[in-house]
């Protein structure tokens, strides 16, 4: 075969210079920013200033990492909890989302929005600590309970935070959206909590959870039909407890 | 609780009380220093770069097609165009961020690299060329259509290796998320290099032979990434 292959040996190349090349040429770079560029690029006051942020901590300024973390740290804590609905745990793959921050700060691009990035970070530390909550089925405290789940309104504020008791919404009305919340499979927990409650738009969610904006959207809408189904029930009907978290099957 | 109170108003961004950053995290900063941080095209300039070589190397030196000048020229650049906007698409989805992002998206580069392969598929299945009495069939080298494909294809996966081994490097701290999807972008990229260089060299000029060899092996190259990107990314974590 290489022998045959070899065998042949064309003298000269063929001309290439055609009508047809130019024409090829158009339509490739065509697609190619149908493709790659976004077809809305909006200005974002939180974004731009997060990104500035961003590019001081990269430029070694201390100040700016904990300008950073008071900027996104409640918010991914908000997210980790409302994935996790552990406390502790959320606070712990704060620490380590901000650490792999720290270490992965290189591959930041100066002036892009950090803010989807360091939610990709932390949902792929939730999806490890799940990993490894599955080795360890349970979970005790250092005097070797069970740890108690700590009690949590709508927003993921967990009950001991202390907020204006006007603002908390109706503690029953609560228990049951977050219990009908957690009945959910998880990619469409995260679809719901990443779009609905978190406001990233489906390109960022797409990001963050490893997907397709399409998929994004399809999940959320399931997590809304089965919610809605979940919640007109009447009364009586309480979605039930909570499971814990399980780990399903990793987006790929 | 009805579901009627379940809409975006009910839902509020959730604010948490964050903790104080630990001792570890504040020992990390304390001894921070300045970062030289990344472009957004240079993991892709990076990777075409060294890719790139032994697909040269092999063109440089390799005999071509013995058809190539009986062939009609149209067909001849539209389907180098092909595979190589194939290439140049599925590698820039794979390895280039968007316009404000800091990741690749996994959603747009399997979508590029899906419908790169369908496109070659559909290209290679309607339309390819031939020329009678010059073109070669794989019996005319002794060999059986299967035995050229799996030349041919082997060949695909040569050529798409460097590309997967040093996107795996590039990538190693970008994909936290999506890197089946990622690693199918990047096979079906190095695929479509391995198809393009083949497509001036190989003598068989058959469909069946492009659709299951060429074709056939730069699917094979976008299973192989989608496969080994995740395996290998989740060992090194």
């Amino acid at each position: 075969m290489i022998a045959a292959l070899h065998s042949y040996r064309l003298d000269r190349r063929p001309p290439l210079g055609s009508s047809l090349a130019p024409r090829v040429a158009v339509v490739a770079s065509a697609a190619t920013v149908y493709l790659l560029v976004p077809w809305s690029v909006a200005v974002d006051p939180e974004a731009t200033e997060a990104a500035e942020v961003m590019g001081r901590y990269c430029r070694g300024d201390a100040a700016a990492f904990h300008r950073l973390y008071a900027l996104l740290a409640p918010r991914l804590l908000a997210y980790l909890f409302g994935l996790l609905r552990d406390k502790a745990a959320a606070e712990d793959i704060l620490q380590v989302t901000f650490l792999k921050v720290h270490e992965a700060r290189s591959t930041y691009v100066l002036g892009a929005n950090p803010i989807p990035w360091m939610y990709t970070i932390a949902h792929r530390t939730f999806l490890d600590e799940v990993r490894k909550r599955k080795r360890n089925r349970v979970q005790l405290t250092k005097d070797g309970t069970l740890q108690a789940e700590p009690a949590a309104d709508l927003t993921g504020v967990p009950v001991e935070a202390g907020q204006d008791e006007a603002a908390r919404p109706d503690p029953a009305a609560a228990a049951v959206a977050l219990a009908a919340l957690h009945q959910l499979p998880e990619n469409q927990r995260e679809a719901l909590l990443l779009t609905k409650v978190h406001g990233r738009s489906t390109a960022e969610a797409a990001m963050i959870a490893g997907t397709t904006q399409g998929a994004i959207k399809q999940r959320a809408h399931r997590a809304y039909v089965t919610l809605r189904g979940l919640l007109s029930k009447p009364d009586g009907a309480s979605p039930g407890p909570a499971p814990r978290p399980a780990a399903e099957k990793e987006p790929s | 609780m009805t579901s009627k109170n379940f809409d975006d108003r009910a839902l509020p961004p959730g604010q948490l009380e964050a903790p104080a950053p630990s001792h570890d995290l504040l020992n990390a900063i304390r001894g921070m220093k300045p970062v030289r941080t990344r472009t957004r095209f240079g993991a892709l300039a990076a990777v075409a770069l060294v890719g790139l070589i032994w697909p040269a190397l092999v063109l440089t030196l390799h005999a071509y097609r013995p058809d190539l000048a009986a062939l009609p020229l149209g067909w001849v650049v539209v389907a180098a165009a092909l595979w190589g906007a194939a290439f140049v698409l599925s590698l820039t989805a794979a390895l280039v961020p968007r316009r404000g992002d800091v990741l690749p998206a996994p959603g747009r580069a399997s979508r590029v690299g899906g419908v790169a392969l369908a496109g070659l598929f559909a290209f290679a299945l309607a339309a390819s060329a031939q020329v009678p009495g010059v073109s070669l069939r794989p019996e005319d080298a002794h060999l059986t259509l299967v035995q050229s494909c799996v030349h041919c294809a082997s060949f695909v996966l040569e050529i798409a290796v460097p590309f997967l081994v040093v996107g795996l490097y590039a990538l190693r701290r970008l994909v936290p998320m999506g890197r089946a999807r990622i690693g199918l972008a990047l096979g079906a990229a190095g695929g479509a290099m391995g198809g393009f260089v083949l497509h001036f060299i190989c003598p068989f000029a058959g469909t069946a032979h492009v659709v299951l060899g060429h074709v056939g092996g730069t699917i094979l190259a976008a299973a192989a990434g989608a496969a080994l990107l995740p395996a290998l990314l989740r060992r090194r974590s």
